[in-house]
């Protein structure tokens, strides 16, 4: 009797063990988890160094100055006030004129733009392809465009530059979140009689407002971290410049000056600013996941 | 009025009172798909209808008909005609939004919109009638009151609408749909999101709703159909197979397609 019952617990075991397959889909799984979190860490541990790095090497050099004086000559005691400045005018610009060209895009796309429209599958390819073309080929676009013609470099024209750049990733976030609205919204707005553009403007981008307000943020974070398609547009500014038909400093093309120069004080103010530009995009990135939540 | 016997043919053409709505050899397409055989049918004023039938058998193909719904969707047509109030709905001439607005539309899971509970009721009516902020006031306690809704949201009117429970987010979606004061109301299987208790509470409504509104039902649920219907009509593969009081139907059909369905033999 007792060694039936130990047979059927041996065939028990037999039928768990499943030939040795239950044990290697265990150690396959430890492996895949224990990837996945080393990688995770990594990247963590890349990110921490490098606020690290520009927590140490920045905050020496901020100070009052450094926000309210404007860049000099080295040894002078100047800031980077004129370029935080500089950094906001345009990219304040770039946004106000990148985000209605961008939303209404992002809009056509997803409600009128279905698989069977040619238009808007060339417009969404166009799109995409802007998405990541260099930064620096979109500066010397906007320097043929504006600069050239205009026959020095501009504040609007770093804008410019700045918002071609904003467009693609606000059509793309816009269409995918207005994507994401179910049709039954869309059929529920009609259905009470409302007009397609209300249903479109007062329910579907409503239902979608968050998605698509992330997706303008990433865009300032975007804009406010690129330097090279202001290079060639918006070049810089040693002073005070508030003139948009003038060549006006940013934060960016300041660290790229400051940054490669020879004088200690210019490299630690180069320092600073990456600082500061970095709390930027993290605060705005804090700001996008706070809305989100709610 | 006192009628004597009638004949079998008489009792088929009896619709039982006026029709809100005639359809007469209705055909519908998806693209090349014939979805719709020949419908004709009437929808008597002030009663409930439900179509039943399996799957894929048309009824709700036929519902969104009533509202033009299918014109949102390029490549789907219908052909014949839906008299309603002396005029083919079906015509182009026919102003879309006011034929929404006399023909509300309930669907299958609750779409409260992204705004408030009042917003929700209020959207729609703003999009027909200018009414003072008194008018509106009234017209959202209105319509939540009968659907029995008031007293659960009055103290939280400016709440958003995602924060009810389904069953009082499908009361609200009926409400807004009675707010633009139609005089057909078009279900689309409006409790198969919802559970027991919330689904007796909305076949009690429709009980309400069908002394001033036209009322038709899509429903999967055979005794839904029963407890609510005044009459009943089946679909099958796209065509009518029979319509009658719903007390034939479930007692006494004359189709033996309708009768295997009922007694559930297929579907």
């Amino acid at each position: 009797m007792s060694e039936t019952a130990q047979q059927m617990a041996r065939a028990a075991k037999q039928r768990w063990h499943q030939g040795g397959r239950a044990r290697r889909r265990q150690i396959l799984d430890r492996i895949a988890t224990g990837a996945s979190i080393a990688a995770g860490t990594l990247l963590v541990l890349v990110l921490l160094s490098i606020l690290w790095t520009l927590l140490s090497r920045g905050l020496a050099g901020i100070s009052w100055a450094t926000i309210t004086h404007s860049m000099g000559p080295p040894g002078s005691g100047g800031g980077l006030g004129n370029a935080i400045l500089g950094s906001i005018i345009q990219t304040g610009l770039a946004l106000a004129m990148a985000a209605p060209l961008g939303l209404f895009c992002g809009i056509y796309l997803s409600e009128y733009g279905g698989k069977h429209n040619h238009f808007a599958s060339v417009v969404r390819f166009v799109s995409d392809v802007l998405m990541s073309a260099p930064s620096i080929l979109i500066g010397l676009f906007i320097y043929q465009l504006v600069v050239a013609p205009w026959g020095h470099f501009s504040g609007f024209a770093g804008a410019v530059a700045l918002a071609v750049l904003a467009v693609p990733v606000i059509v793309r976030t816009t269409e995918d979140m207005l994507r994401l609205v179910p049709t039954s919204m869309r059929e529920a707005g009609a259905a009470l009689g409302a007009p397609r553009w209300r249903v479109i403007l007062s329910l579907c981008l409503r239902s979608a407002r968050q998605g698509v307000l992330t997706g303008i943020l990433l865009a300032v974070a975007r804009m406010g971290g690129e330097t090279a398609p202001l290079l060639f547009t918006s070049l810089g500014n040693q002073t005070w410049s508030l003139r948009l038909d003038k060549p006006m400093a940013s934060l960016p093309v300041a660290i790229y000056q400051y940054a490669g120069a020879s004088y200690d004080d210019w490299v630690q103010l180069a320092w600073a600013g990456a600082l500061l530009i970095t709390c930027g995009v993290l605060m705005i990135n804090i700001i996008v996941r706070l809305s989100a939540r709610r | 009025m006192n009628r004597g016997p009638t004949t079998l043919a008489e009792d088929v053409a009896d619709s039982g009172g006026e029709a809100a709505l005639a359809v007469k050899d209705l055909n519908f397409y998806y693209g090349d798909h014939h979805a719709l055989h020949d419908i004709t049918m009437d929808f008597p004023a002030r009663q409930v209808t439900a179509m039943i039938g399996p799957s894929g058998c048309g009824k709700s193909t036929l519902l969104r008909i009533f509202n033009r719904m299918y014109d949102l969707y390029p490549g789907q047509r219908a052909t014949g005609e839906v008299m309603f109030d002396g005029v083919n709905i079906l015509e182009n001439t026919v102003g879309l939004d006011v034929l929404r607005a006399r023909i509300g539309m309930v669907f299958q899971k609750p779409t409260p919109f992204p705004m408030s509970i009042y917003d929700n009721i209020a959207f729609g009516v703003r999009l027909h009638e200018r009414l003072s902020r008194a008018e509106m006031d009234e017209r959202v306690q209105d319509v939540l009151t009968r659907v029995a809704l008031w007293s659960e949201v009055r103290d939280r009117l400016k709440a958003p609408a995602s924060g009810l429970s389904g069953g009082q987010q499908q009361r609200l979606c009926i409400a807004r749909s009675i707010a633009t004061r139609p005089e057909v109301i078009l279900l689309d299987e409006p409790t198969s999101a919802l559970d027991p208790i919330s689904t007796a509470r909305i076949e009690e409504l429709l009980d309400e709703l069908k002394e001033e509104f036209t009322i038709a039902i899509v429903t999967h649920n055979m005794q839904q159909a029963a407890r609510c219907a005044d009459r009943v009509a089946f679909f099958y593969m796209g065509g009518l197979i029979e319509v009658d009081t719903a007390d034939r139907i479930f007692t006494n059909p004359r189709q033996k397609q309708t009768q295997d369905y009922i007694t559930g033999r297929f579907g």
